[in-house]
């Protein structure tokens, strides 16, 4: 074999095992979040955990609802949107587990679950940067600074219902964001539909 | 109601108009209309008198008084009002004035209305019963609310300055709510007018939260003035005032976040602007409450305890839920099981235990505050601190100066607080903390100093230690030391009265004086005492080898608790009165050494050195004290244990030695003693090496003078076995009735245990049977002789039968139980005496009987002859003619007699002698019918051929071949013939027509006698079949075909009929002649004894 066309050929096995790589980690950290909604609702008490709750979708600040329209956008402005929403998710997920640290300071597992999620969603926020650069697509510079400060103290001040909301809410938006970019990179995949 | 009562005077100027009118006729109409106008001013002046007078007072100090009147009461606003009771008192007054109060009493009042024309004076009587108590309507200062506990906040002024003294006052207030005012709280409210003016306040907490609606206020009083005895009344309600919303326009669920007890009701509202549809808490829908717009509520009675993150109660819209969250719970219980202690006198650490859960964590959890009353301090502590399982405890620092310590421990949360208090010496309550740096360190070979730290303040307190000794293969030790709390915290301490050379463990813990509680033991420090002397010299034993002459020397080892340190050598010296002599060193690992002596006594000595020196030496004389008395004994042990005993001895003064060894094992026997103290009578022989079934012999010396006497001599084992084998045994002597056993004692090796005997079985039987297998003890047939006579060794078994196989069986049993068998057979020889005995007295017994019988036979022979052989047989009894008879007659029921026609057959009839009788065909002529009964010279040899008819045989022999014979023959034989040589049954059984079967006549006694008879004989016998055994006595014949044998059951025998013609009879020979010899040629005792004639 030519070496020369081997160091040719190599970026891109290297870009599709990255993307395989963050492929694997936003599918298990699909599966982390859904252990962590239902963790969560178990600890919120009831309506939480029965069949027919379901809270408003209400706006949490620096993050939004995947939008309808989000599976026509093109592959990269998917990731970036991706990318966007895992990294407004720490600072929520630091909030919503420090309120259940005063709500449920004996619920450890859920606490750990909520420190990890945190830490893991980073992880995958990082990772999905660095197929975009690798995709020569950049993300959209600086992001803004995390307003999950006041979403903390206007969360505490409304209440520890409007608390539980919020969790159930980020818990709620962590899936969806880290499932989607799990569909999303599915798309780049080797074996992907893309 | 006031008393009124008016009086109208006349005015005299109207007297004196009347008269002059009256004097003037033409002045009637005049006068009438004076009249009238008079009248009519009498009426006006009715009219305008005040009337109705009515008194008031809102404060006691004056009163308001009223009264009526229609005319000029308006326009003329002043009268004159008088007072009357014992002075007269008048006032310029209004119409409706104040007048001061007035003492009890009944009071007239005089109202003259000033510049009213026509007017009269009206008088009342008035008292202070009449006068009404009327409070001045009170004004709320302020109200306010507490929107986060759902209280409202009432303040009012009472105005009691205007009162001239102490009066109750009871205020009544009243709450609404909701536009439509429902009230929803009326309460009263006692105060205490005391002269000044006084702010009230009062507070109410709803069970709504106020911002589900608009609540109104209001307030009214009742002065009761013991005092006062006129009416009393409520003052009128105040204004109401109003607690608004807050004026924020979004939806929420009232109360947020609310902590409430468990158990208890609450109300919960949504105030919003879109319809509800539904409330829930938990997972529960709750009926609605319609509050002002769209406001809702819903009551939750007998709320149970919440989970950690509280009770959702949660309201939804078409769109949206709003929702709050209820944490119901308990006040906190009273701290249990409050301890206060200090580790180190520095500070103090209390520690106690929550109670009952509140059901309240994180921010909402109890808090916790110990306080020190003497001291002031105070240290706080939040529930949400620590987890599930950990104590609940707080630190204080100690103040030097101060023991006595007053805690109280103060539990808080929303919804109460409890307190637990406690009193303590902390001086008293000290629990050291683990010693450390534990350290030990020789100060000779019997003493150590321990060392070790104790954190901590104790130079106020004494400190108890307890330090555990622990040694190798012993019982740890517990040692108490007492000792003054330093400053360093550093702390020593000796221990002595140890083993030289023996490792030590030390570990130490510490309490204080008065005792409260240990502290953790501290690490294991171990230790190392120095070597000493030896205690003592090795324990040392002597035997001769077994050619006697050299000594042995034993000794043991020392133990390591006398031997003080490590062995180096040992010195062995042996001494006699002469000189004295030393071995060279023996290493340690040696314990024994040979001596060559001679046969004086020496006396042996032994000293075991170590680092440190020389034991005491161990001193055994060479020779043993002789004893004539001596005995072996026997003895038995229980597992690896074996007691023995003896009898105090008091000249034995040095001690007793045990000494056993194995008693199969050779040569010098020793395998281990054992030395006991001198005063000892028993002592237990404990060894590993004892095995059960093993015989051991045990030697009890005792002690004189370093010289040692055998006392006694014991075999025993520690447990006892079955023997391993059966003895060894054999046959001696057989005779035909007995045998002589002999056997083997079984070694020692095989017995295992002291013999109690022998089991010897036996029976009969033979090799290769079954029964053999099967010999046990227990059956009838087998013979057991149980030896305990253990010396012994042979046994005869008599009253046996001669040869006969003998099954023996032998086996030793012990303690131990039985051992395996051993089996043999024997065959007893034959016994020929008793065999010729046997058979020479029942041939000796039947000659006997023979020779009466005959001679009986032979006297009565004239009557035998007439009763059972007359010489001219009766017809009757002739079964053939009986048969002709029959047929002759047509004897029907006989048909099997039914008979061709008869051809007579030719009976010959032979006589030995020269004369021959010939009888006709027809006739058949019995000899011995034709012999004349006394005639002398009878005729018995005649042998007489008679013909007779044949049917009889063909009716009972269907012998094809005696049909072919075609003839028989009745052979008629006198007596003497029968006794002529025998000869075995005659010729004519060639013709026998019975052949092999069927009876048959056993008596042949043949005429002649030839070969082929013999053969034909043989053969005949060998058909089997009954035979007679050719016993004189069993003569009594009867043959199958005598016709009485057949006929009737009479007892009337006969040797058998003339019509018969296999009948071998033998004829009772005339009286006169001379009898035959009556031995029976062919007969033999040894025939007599077999059971087959044949063998």
């Amino acid at each position: 074999e030519d070496p020369q066309a081997d160091s040719s050929a190599s970026p891109l096995p290297h870009l599709e095992a990255k993307i395989q790589q963050t492929h694997s980690l936003a599918r298990l950290l699909t599966k982390y979040a859904e252990q962590l909604l239902q963790e969560y609702v178990q600890h919120q008490g009831d309506p939480f955990g029965l069949p027919g709750f379901s809270p408003p979708r209400l706006p949490v600040a620096d993050l939004s609802d995947p939008a309808p329209g989000h599976a026509g956008l093109p592959v990269p402005e998917r990731l970036r949107l991706d990318a966007a929403a895992l990294a407004a998710l720490p600072p929520l997920l630091d909030v919503v587990r420090r309120l259940q640290g005063e709500l449920n300071p004996r619920a450890l597992r859920l606490l750990r679950r909520l420190e990890d999620a945190a830490r893991q969603v980073r992880a995958l926020g990082a990772a999905v940067e660095a197929v975009l650069a690798a995709l020569g697509a950049e993300s959209r510079g600086p992001r803004p600074e995390p307003a999950a400060a006041a979403v903390a103290a206007s969360t505490a001040s409304a209440g520890v219902f409007p608390a539980k909301v919020l969790g159930f809410r980020v818990c709620g938006l962590y899936l969806e964001w880290v499932s989607r970019t799990e569909a999303d990179l599915g798309q780049l995949a080797p074996g992907g539909p893309a | 109601m006031m008393d009124i009562s008016l009086c109208v005077k006349r005015p005299s100027w109207l007297v004196d108009r009347k008269r002059m009118r009256m004097a003037s006729n033409s002045q009637w109409l005049l006068l009438t209309a004076v009249l009238l106008y008079l009248t009519n001013q009498v009426n006006s002046q009715k009219k305008s008198t005040p009337h109705d007078l009515k008194c008031v007072t809102n404060n006691l100090k004056v009163w308001d008084c009223s009264w009526r009147a229609l005319f000029g009461a308006g326009r003329a606003a002043s009268y004159e009002v008088c007072i009357e009771k014992r002075s007269r008192t008048c006032y310029l007054l209004e119409k409706n004035t104040t007048i001061p109060p007035l003492l009890p009493g009944h009071y007239e009042i005089t109202v003259h209305p000033l510049y009213e024309f026509g007017s009269s004076k009206s008088k009342f009587i008035l008292n202070e019963k009449n006068i009404s108590l009327i409070p001045e309507t009170p004004e709320i200062l302020n109200l306010s609310a507490d929107f986060s506990t759902s209280t409202l906040h009432l303040k009012w002024n009472d105005k009691g300055s205007v009162f001239p003294h102490y009066s109750n006052v009871i205020w009544e207030i009243k709450v609404l709510h909701k536009k439509n005012m429902e009230i929803v709280k009326l309460v009263t409210y006692s105060t205490t007018l005391n002269g000044r003016d006084t702010i009230h306040h009062w507070n109410w907490t709803s069970d709504m939260p106020l911002e589900c609606a608009i609540h109104y206020v209001g307030i009214r009083c009742y002065i009761d003035d013991p005092q006062f005895s006129g009416h009393k009344e409520w003052s009128d309600w105040s204004l109401l005032k109003n607690i608004s919303l807050p004026p924020d326009s979004q939806t929420k669920v009232f109360p947020q976040d609310k902590v409430i007890l468990a158990g208890s009701d609450i109300t919960v509202c949504c105030v919003t602007q879109e319809k509800v549809l539904s409330a829930q808490i938990g997972s529960t829908h709750c009926p609605l409450i319609h509050l002002d717009g769209e406001n809702v509520a819903i009551r939750i009675r007998n709320i149970s305890a919440s989970a950690s993150s509280g009770t959702n109660v949660v309201f939804s819209v078409e769109d949206n839920i709003f929702g709050t969250v209820v944490f119901a719970g308990y006040p906190p219980d009273i701290p249990q099981k409050l301890n206060c202690e200090t580790y180190d006198l520095k500070e103090i650490i209390c520690t106690w235990n929550p109670g009952r859960p509140t059901s309240l964590e994180g921010p909402r959890s109890t808090s916790y505050t110990l306080f020190e009353s003497f001291s002031g301090k105070y240290v706080r502590f939040k529930g949400d601190e620590v987890s599930a399982n950990e104590n609940y405890q707080l630190f204080l620092q100690i103040l030097s100066s101060q023991e006595i310590h007053n805690f109280t421990l103060n539990a808080q949360n929303l919804l109460g607080q409890t307190e637990s208090t406690l009193l303590v010496n902390i001086t008293e309550k000290v629990h050291p903390r683990i010693p450390t740096s534990l350290k030990a360190k020789d100060i000779n070979s019997t003493a150590v100093i321990l060392s070790w730290h104790l954190p901590g303040n104790f130079t106020k307190v004494k400190l108890l230690c307890q330090i555990e000794i622990n040694k190798t293969n012993s019982e740890h030790e517990l040692r108490n030391v007492t000792m003054r709390g330093v400053e360093s915290s550093n702390y020593l301490t000796t221990v002595d009265k140890l083993n030289p050379y023996t490792i030590y463990t030390f570990r130490i813990r510490c309490s204080t004086d008065p005792f409260w509680k240990w502290s953790k033991w501290s690490n294991e420090k171990q230790c190392l005492t120095t070597e000493a002397i030896p205690s003592k010299g090795p324990d040392i034993w002597r035997e001769w080898s077994s050619d006697g002459r050299n000594l042995i020397i034993y000794w043991k080892p020392l133990p390591i608790n006398e031997a003080y340190g490590k062995i180096l050598s040992y010195n062995v010296s042996y001494s006699s009165d002469e000189e004295t002599k030393s071995l060279s060193e023996i290493p340690d690992t040696q314990h024994r050494a040979e001596l060559q002596l001679d046969k004086n006594d020496y006396i042996i000595s032994v000293v075991a050195k170590n680092s440190a020196g020389s034991s005491p030496p161990s001193k055994i004389a060479s020779m043993e004290i002789p004893n004539d008395d001596l005995k072996i004994e026997q003895a038995l042990g229980m597992g690896n244990r074996i007691l023995l005993t003896w009898n105090y001895d008091p000249n034995m003064t040095c001690d007793y030695v045990i000494k056993w060894c194995n008693s199969s094992q050779s040569g010098p026997c020793l395998m281990d003693w054992k030395k006991v103290p001198p005063n000892s009578t028993e002592t237990v022989i404990e060894s590993d090496q004892f095995r059960p079934g093993v015989r051991y012999n045990f030697s009890v010396y005792g002690c004189r003078n370093q010289g040692y006497q055998l006392l006694r001599s014991v075999i025993g084992y520690v447990e006892e076995l079955a023997p391993a084998v059966a003895p060894n045994f054999t046959v001696e002597d057989t005779s035909a009735d007995s045998i002589l056993v002999k056997w083997e004692e079984i070694p020692v090796e095989e017995l295992r245990g002291f013999l109690r005997g022998y089991l010897f079985y036996f029976e009969k039987g033979e090799r290769d049977t079954s029964k053999i297998m099967g010999l046990e003890p227990g059956r009838f047939d087998t013979k057991v002789k149980n030896i305990t006579d253990i010396s012994q060794k042979t046994l005869r078994i008599a009253d046996l039968q001669g040869k006969t196989s003998y099954h023996l069986v032998l086996r030793a049993y012990t303690g131990g139980g039985m051992g395996p068998e051993r089996s043999m057979f024997v065959v007893t020889k034959e016994n020929s005496e008793g065999l010729i005995i046997a058979i020479l007295i029942p041939v000796a017994v039947a000659v006997i009987i023979g020779v009466v019988t005959s001679i009986l036979c032979y006297r009565k022979r004239e009557w035998i002859k007439e009763t059972f052989y007359p010489d001219i047989p009766n017809p009757e009894n002739c079964k053939a003619l009986q048969f002709q008879k029959s047929v002759c007659e047509g004897n029907s029921a006989l048909k099997t007699l039914e008979m061709n026609p008869c051809t007579p057959n030719n009976v010959e009839v032979l006589e030995t002698r020269s004369v021959a009788l010939k009888i006709e065909d027809t006739e058949i002529i019995s000899p011995v019918a034709e012999r004349p009964e006394d005639r002398s010279d009878a005729e018995p040899e005649n042998h007489v051929v008679v013909s007779y008819c044949p049917p009889v045989i063909e009716e009972e022999l269907a012998n094809p071949g005696a049909e072919g014979g075609g003839a028989s023959q009745v052979i008629y034989i006198d007596v003497q013939s029968m006794y002529q040589p025998q000869a075995k049954p005659e010729g004519e059984l060639d013709s026998d027509p019975v052949g092999g079967a069927g009876y048959k006549p056993q008596m042949h006694l043949p005429v002649t006698s030839t070969v082929d008879d013999l053969d034909a004989d043989d053969d005949l016998d060998k058909t089997a079949g009954y035979r007679p055994q050719a016993n004189v006595n069993t003569w009594n014949l009867v043959s199958p075909d005598s016709p009485r044998s057949t006929d009737s059951n009479s007892e009337i025998v006969s040797f058998g009929s003339p019509c018969s013609i296999n009948s071998r009879q033998f004829l009772i020979p005339p009286k006169d002649e001379d009898s035959p010899k009556s031995s029976g040629g062919g007969w033999s005792f040894t025939n007599f004894f077999q059971n087959k004639p044949n063998d």
